[in-house]
């Protein structure tokens, strides 16, 4: 099955800042959106979210920042319980305890809410929210940007193993193309609002035709990143 | 624990300043009060004499802190001393004229959760829709109209025309309805705004989206998250509000000569009765003081990101 959504857009204070946008995700695939800071590619990916679930898909999101994600007045156990109630799921105590260890967060206190934890373990969290369901798509919008590099690689480790045998496509956003390098079949390339190239990740990298593509390859020594 | 210590601590230095701060305003107030208490007593041709000897009884002669020690000393151990113009202990007085107040204070609260509450509901459900319009006209006018002129309105209508009921007195519950309903239209004009603009303020939060992307239902992100969110701004007020209500409160039981707190305390000041003056207005700052106590505390569960707390 192919998910599909057509002619995407965004006008923010009478700017468009997303122009019309047609994709299709084949599901089981990884793709990556990437462009410069202030491309639209969160806006891109909120639409391709909202427009899927329109479609009664199963989508999961993690948004660029834990603050996006989380009522600062309620406590990760309430987030927990609401999101497995969104998905008719019941509460399952070993998903949750296997999801928590594989994140590194095992030892943390659910009752605290958002603020008392860090801002890394916070975005873990939300991760591990997003894997509690099977969706068709999973969009993850920076996903590594607030944590160290060790827990980094183990998080993106956690999502391959997560994703493998299921037929998940993931849409990971992100303007670090090593880490699209290592984890994409796919790259997306975002310029000003519009899909400037859409090509596997090694032709984009071999011979990038866009003026974005090339810089965001040549600004970033890609091949020397841990992950 | 340490909380609540640093917060009962915080309570007394205020009570012990208000204390003070009566006894000066009333010891410098303009015009000789044993001559006040002496024609509240006696009611006739008052000789220097008399006066003079209830300057003496009352303590006007010695020096402001000696009298002020007099005073505040007793009520340290729950003694609010006698009245200085019937001689009756303040006490019991007081706390008969509250029996009173107290009631009607909370009825006052209840009519106006109960009518703004729903009120801004419906009045967000669309912002700048024809009802959310209507909702701040009424509240506007409602918050614009003097308690003295809605409660005289009210008698007009309910009690001269209609016939329905009483204006007058305390006698029957049927009393309280008319002076309840004029606090609780001006709490309800008041809280209707706060209530609808904490709720709109809740609806801009960053984090919604990613409810309703995550799938929870929109009812559900309402209960769970916003009507949260828009209480703060709600309890934060409520002190204030509190303090509109007292004030509305001996307004509304002079304007519908009930006994209570506001009677009280407005006899006592035209007979420049020291000790019931001050007794009532310490118990006033008493109620404000425990009130803005609960306020915090509860300010502190319902928000951790005011000072440190666990949920
Ligand atoms: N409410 C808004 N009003 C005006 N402009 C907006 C608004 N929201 C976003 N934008 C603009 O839209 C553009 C795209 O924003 P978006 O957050 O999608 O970028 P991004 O590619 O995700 O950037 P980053 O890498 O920094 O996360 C930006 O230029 C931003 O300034
Ligand atoms: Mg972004």
């Amino acid at each position: 099955m192919t998910l599909q959504v057509f002619d995407l857009s965004a006008i923010r204070s009478g700017q468009a800042i997303l122009h019309p946008t047609s994709l299709s995700i084949e599901l089981g695939t990884r793709i990556g959106l990437v462009g410069s800071s202030g491309s639209g590619k969160s806006t891109l990916g909120h639409a391709i979210v909202d427009a899927l679930r329109a479609q009664n898909k199963r989508v999961a999101h993690v948004p660029q920042s834990p603050d996006e994600a989380l009522d600062p007045l309620r406590s990760f156990k309430f987030h927990w319980h609401e999101a497995e109630r969104a998905l008719d799921l019941a509460h399952d105590v070993s998903k949750q305890r296997t999801l928590f260890s594989a994140l590194k967060i095992e030892d943390a206190d659910l009752r605290k809410r958002p603020w008392s934890w860090s801002r890394g373990m916070q975005q873990r969290f939300v991760i591990a929210m997003a894997l509690i369901g099977t969706p068709d798509l999973i969009v993850l919008d920076e996903p590594t940007s607030a944590l160290d590099p060790i827990v980094a690689a183990k998080t993106m480790e956690l999502l391959r193993d997560h994703l493998a045998d299921k037929d998940v496509a993931m849409l990971l956003i992100t303007h670090d193309l090593g880490l699209a390098t290592q984890h994409v079949d796919r790259l997306i390339v975002l310029d000003k609002g519009k899909v400037v190239e859409d090509a596997s990740t090694h032709g984009i990298l071999v011979a990038p035709k866009s003026p974005a593509a090339k810089s965001l390859s040549t600004h970033r020594s890609w091949l020397s990143l841990p992950c | 624990m340490k909380i609540v210590i640093g917060l009962f601590l915080r309570a007394s230095v205020v009570l012990t300043g208000i204390a003070l701060a009566t006894f000066a305003l009333l010891w410098n107030a303009p015009g000789d009060p044993a001559l006040a208490i002496a024609l509240a007593r006696y009611d006739a041709i008052v000789t220097p004499d008399l006066v003079n000897e209830i300057r003496e009884q009352a303590g006007f002669n010695a020096g402001f802190w000696p009298a002020f020690q007099a005073w505040f000393g007793p009520i340290l151990m729950g003694d609010f001393g006698n009245s200085s113009v019937n001689g009756r202990p303040v006490l019991p007085d007081l706390m008969s004229s509250v029996s009173y107040t107290f009631p009607l204070g909370i009825a006052a609260l209840a009519i106006g959760m109960a009518l703004s509450l729903p009120l801004a509901i419906l009045s967000t459900k669309r912002p700048g829709g024809w009802l959310d319009r209507f909702a701040i006209a009424v509240a506007s006018i409602g918050n614009a109209i003097p308690a003295y002129w809605l409660g005289l309105l009210l008698i007009l209508l309910f009690a001269v025309q209609l016939a329905w009921l009483p204006a007058m007195g305390a006698r029957t519950p049927s009393h309280a309805i008319l002076p309840a309903l004029t606090l609780g239209l001006g709490v309800a004009a008041s809280l209707t705004r706060i209530i609808r603009s904490g709720i709109l303020e809740a609806r801009g939060q960053s984090f919604l989206p990613a409810l309703s992307r995550r799938g929870v239902p929109q009812n559900s992100i309402s209960k769970d998250h916003i009507a949260l969110h828009a209480a703060i701004p709600v309890v934060t007020v409520f002190g204030l509000e509190l303090a509109f209500l007292l004030e509305g409160l001996v307004m509304v039981e002079v304007i519908f000569a009930r006994p209570g707190l506001g009677s009280f305390l407005v006899e006592a000041i035209g007979a420049r009765d020291f000790p019931k003056v001050q007794a009532a207005v310490l118990l006033t700052a008493l109620i404000f003081v425990v009130v803005n106590l609960l306020i915090d505390l509860f300010y502190k569960v319902l928000d951790p990101r005011i000072g440190d707390h666990d949920a």
